[in-house]
């Protein structure tokens, strides 16, 4: 029995330290990867039954082709792949004997740093997106994270002349994460990083603070540009922020996007039809239907990605052991030696 | 001085097509009459279509106050400019001047793409969004420019190799390709153009992965565009493991490298025009 399992042992080895195997699966992980290129990934079901059929439809969730990457037999395939590189990696250690086959070595190693740390991202990484108005805070916990609350104190976007927008920033503050805080300016390209938290700038709008009034109390209602609020049933008011209205034109537009003339253009739905609009300044209310309307004021939200993950680290790590074995393995390549 | 400048950059790009397009047919001449004389005004109008190339480049770095690396059309440019330096390096160095006739097509064929589909959208500087303002996506696409060229480059080396190869089946190729050097040689040059590609190939794909991760907080998302460059690095990975281990040289090798390079047209092409994804400014 032990002889067997010995015997057995050495044939896996020898199959998997061959050269023959790791280019085998390189070219299936190859081929596996262009077929999700063609099939659009992370669509619901009926999208493939709309696009495909139903008998390729059937086939296409059946294998799970529409989250390919994170399919358990592609994980398998890398993984294989990757144990393969460390076996060939192992028994090639007592023939390392100048920086070219050090580098060789490096190389292979730093390859399968990088998988072991995508897949601990895979595994492991909390994503989720936000929208903060200026001047609120939120939970992190709400969100799944351990602690940590998430202000934002200020909001700017910078505008190219032709109102493009140049970049833009928010005035974070983030208090009670692992028991520290953090006060910083973020922006696209820019994010907070605090521990394996990080913080993206990723999109913004603005928010309006309107109140519903009744001749014996004021409903504050919040609601952000282009969406609707549900005032009692099949009763919808939709709110689009208009920061330079222009009243000349006829038509409810804006000049810029600058808010230097802020109003609001409601619209009261009844089951999705129009039935009434108006346009407000701060300040001003207005008979809607039924309903009595203030525009209370308005701000920005910025919208944030939040990722906590900590297989980035070894990725990353995995870069500079590549970039380091492509120096050594290539050394002489790109600075070959003077021939004397 | 802006007005100066646009002019330069619209006629500098009729000016680099047709210098590279008479550097094409003077190669093809030459292979044809190996008449030194061709050989030597393929060389200049190389050169001469290089030098408008630059010019391009920089006029645009002085409008647009950055790097022109930041949509198709920027890419195209410096992609050619790159494939043309490597191919000047290699024939200057190694004497080989029949692989024009075979790498000058690319620049050619690439620009002739931007004139004829591009319009005055893509060509006018445009302002770039905030994604895009990243020391990571200026040596995300530098690196680019360097790997592509060379894989251009490796290209027509493996086609002049076919050629040479195949000489002993038809007098006529023969002829064209009397003085092009060994095989062997050919083979061995198209293995480290591959080599040095390759590493900058790798860099490519790591300083994409940090942009991607500094400006959208993910290294890698299996977008079409970062899949297929990792088909590409996969494609050249088995091309210099099959070699070192199985000793696949020569028509294989170059059919591999062949092979390779359609994957670098189609990361760079074929992902923005037939398959849908993030990728979108080049």
């Amino acid at each position: 029995m032990r002889e067997r399992f010995k015997k057995w042992w050495e044939q896996f080895i020898r199959i998997m330290a061959s050269m023959k195997t790791a280019i085998t699966l390189l070219i299936v992980l190859g081929v596996v990867s262009a077929l999700g290129t063609f099939i659009p990934q992370g669509q619901p079901q009926t999208f493939y039954f709309h696009a495909y059929g139903h008998l390729t439809g059937s086939l296409i969730t059946l294998l799970s082709l529409n989250q390919l990457y994170q399919t358990w037999w592609f994980q398998l395939i890398t993984g294989i792949l990757s144990l393969s590189i460390l076996i060939c990696g192992y028994q090639r250690l007592r023939h390392v004997n100048n920086l070219k086959s050090a580098g060789s070595l490096l190389l292979h190693i730093a390859v399968v740093v990088t998988v072991i740390g995508s897949v601990w991202s895979l595994g492991y990484a909390k994503s989720f997106y936000l929208e903060i108005p200026v001047g609120e805070k939120v939970a992190l916990a709400e969100h799944g994270l351990r602690d940590g609350r998430l202000g934002l104190k200020d909001f700017k976007v910078d505008y190219y002349p032709d109102f493009q927008p140049r970049q833009y920033a928010s005035q974070l503050s983030l208090k009670g994460y692992k028991g520290k805080n953090y006060e910083e300016r973020i922006a696209v390209n820019h994010p907070l990083k605090a521990n394996s938290l990080k913080i993206y700038q990723s999109s913004w709008g603005w928010v309006m603070n309107l109140s519903q009034l009744t001749p014996d109390s004021a409903k504050t209602i919040q609601i952000k540009d282009k969406n609707t609020y549900r005032l009692q049933a099949g009763m919808d008011v939709r709110a689009v922020f208009i920061p330079d209205y222009a009243e000349e034109s006829g038509n409810i537009e804006s000049q810029s996007p600058l808010p230097n003339r802020p109003h609001v253009w409601l619209t009261l739905l009844q089951d999705g039809k129009i039935i009434d609009m108006t346009v407000l300044a701060p300040g001003e209310e207005a008979q809607l239907g039924l309903f009595t309307l203030r525009f209370d004021n308005y701000s920005y939200f910025s919208g944030l990605q939040v990722k906590e993950d900590p297989g980035v680290y070894l990725v990353f790590a995995g870069f500079i052991l590549l970039i380091l074995g492509i120096l050594a393995r290539y050394w002489q390549l790109f600075f070959p030696p003077k021939e004397v | 001085m802006n007005q100066t400048l646009h002019i330069l950059t619209s006629a500098g790009l009729y000016i680099t097509l047709f210098a590279y397009f008479i550097a094409m047919v003077f190669y093809w001449f030459q292979l044809i009459t190996k008449n030194k004389l061709n050989g030597q005004l393929a060389t200049a109008f190389t050169v001469i279509g290089w030098v408008g190339n630059t010019i391009i480049l920089v006029a645009r770095t002085i409008l647009a106050h950055r790097l022109p690396l930041a949509n198709g059309y920027e890419f195209i440019l410096t992609f050619c400019w790159g494939t043309v330096l490597i191919y000047l390096f290699i024939q200057l160095h190694y004497r080989l001047k029949e692989l024009g006739a075979f790498v000058m097509p690319i620049p050619f064929l690439l620009l002739s793409f931007v004139v004829i589909t591009m319009g005055s959208n893509e060509m006018i500087v445009q302002a770039i969004p905030p994604a895009l303002k990243s020391n990571w996506l200026t040596l995300h696409v530098l690196t680019a420019i360097f790997s592509y060229g060379a894989f251009a480059v490796s290209f027509g080396l493996a086609v002049l190799y076919l050629f040479k190869a195949h000489s002993g089946t038809s007098s006529v190729i023969k002829a064209f390709v009397s003085r092009v050097p060994d095989i062997d040689i050919l083979d061995e040059l198209s293995y480290k153009i591959i080599l040095f590609a390759f590493s900058f190939l790798t860099l490519v794909i790591i300083t994409g992965a940090i942009w991607a991760e500094y400006a959208w907080g993910t290294y890698w998302s299996w977008d079409p565009k970062e899949t297929w460059s990792l088909i590409t690095w996969i494609i050249y990975a088995v091309y210099l493991h099959a070699r070192l281990m199985h000793d696949w040289k020569g028509k294989r090798a170059a059919w591999l490298a062949i092979i390779g390079f359609a994957a670098v047209l189609f990361t760079f092409f074929g992902v923005n025009y037939f398959l849908p994804g993030l990728h979108s400014y080049a």
